[in-house]
């Protein structure tokens, strides 16, 4: 079996990755798939951590999981319908050219 | 098992990295579309199965289509090429993205002592006991999500739909 730290690392790095994204890109469904990427990572910890753990059986890792994809999931779509809104408002996905609140 | 660990991490952060550096953003996203399906890779080899359906489903299926047309609807693909595609300030944010994975993540995980193998061996196919413990112990977190699901639905389509439309609406 590959040990624990394998999976923590690659996780940890897939966290590096996304937060590059979010911090480095102007582009807002980049933004956007930079916290995909993020949440990802931290639910393959959860699936590690329930994999290597004293009680696999009671499932409590992949039951965290799940809950935690439907919530990602809600998130996109309000996420990306408010890339939408923004967009029609500035006609550009820059978030470096949003720069006020209201008009 | 190492060899297909080490394939499928790979994918998963090579794809990840060209998701956040490349130009164009259908590209970008379909290399994120090939990150879920190496981390749905990587739940298969901790024997999470359903999970990895899921994933797809979910990730592959729905968040991969809702960015395409999100992409389509915002109607720049790959913008101006001599434009900027990071921010101001991007060595910042590289500095301190480094600076977190260095100083935070890795310490963390290299410093504690994890186990190098799995307290149980094997593990049975998990779909059933997921599906009874969702029916048993965990109905109220259930039908939250199912309420948190709807109300973002909706609120994702109020947030989406055009402003004038809907004062046409209303005069009519």
């Amino acid at each position: 079996m590959v040990p624990l730290h394998y999976y923590l690392v690659v996780s940890a790095i897939l966290f590096f990755v996304g937060l590059l994204g979010v911090l480095t890109r102007r582009h807002a469904i980049i933004v956007l798939i930079g916290v995909e990427i993020m949440l990802n990572a931290a639910n393959l910890n959860f699936i590690a951590f329930w994999r290597f753990g004293p009680n696999p059986d009671l499932l409590l890792g992949q039951l965290f999981t799940l809950f935690s994809i439907a919530i990602a999931g809600a998130e996109a779509a309000v996420g990306l319908a408010l890339v939408i809104a923004v967009y029609r408002f500035y006609k550009t996905p820059d978030l470096e050219k949003m720069t006020s609140l209201h008009e | 098992m190492i060899i297909t660990f080490s394939i499928l991490s790979a994918i998963a952060v090579i794809s990840a990295l060209l998701a956040v550096r490349l130009r164009n953003l259908v590209h970008a996203t379909l290399t994120l579309m090939a990150f879920f399906v190496a981390l749905a890779g990587l739940f298969i080899l901790l024997m999470a199965e359903f999970l990895a359906a899921v994933q797809i489903l979910v990730y592959v299926g729905a968040v991969g289509i809702l960015i395409l047309f999100a992409i389509m609807l915002t109607q720049q693909v790959t913008g101006n090429v001599k434009e900027h595609i990071e921010a101001h300030g991007a060595l910042w944010g590289l500095a301190g993205a480094t600076a977190v994975l260095l100083t935070l993540l890795l310490p963390a995980i290299l410093k504690t002592a994890l186990p190098l193998q799995p307290v149980v061996e094997t593990i049975d196919p998990s779909v059933r006991a997921l599906g009874l413990n969702l029916m048993a112990p965990y109905t109220i977190a259930l039908q939250v999500i199912a309420l948190l699901l709807t109300a973002a639905l909706l609120g994702a389509v109020v947030i989406a739909i055009s402003p004038e439309k809907s004062e046409e609406e209303k005069k009519s």
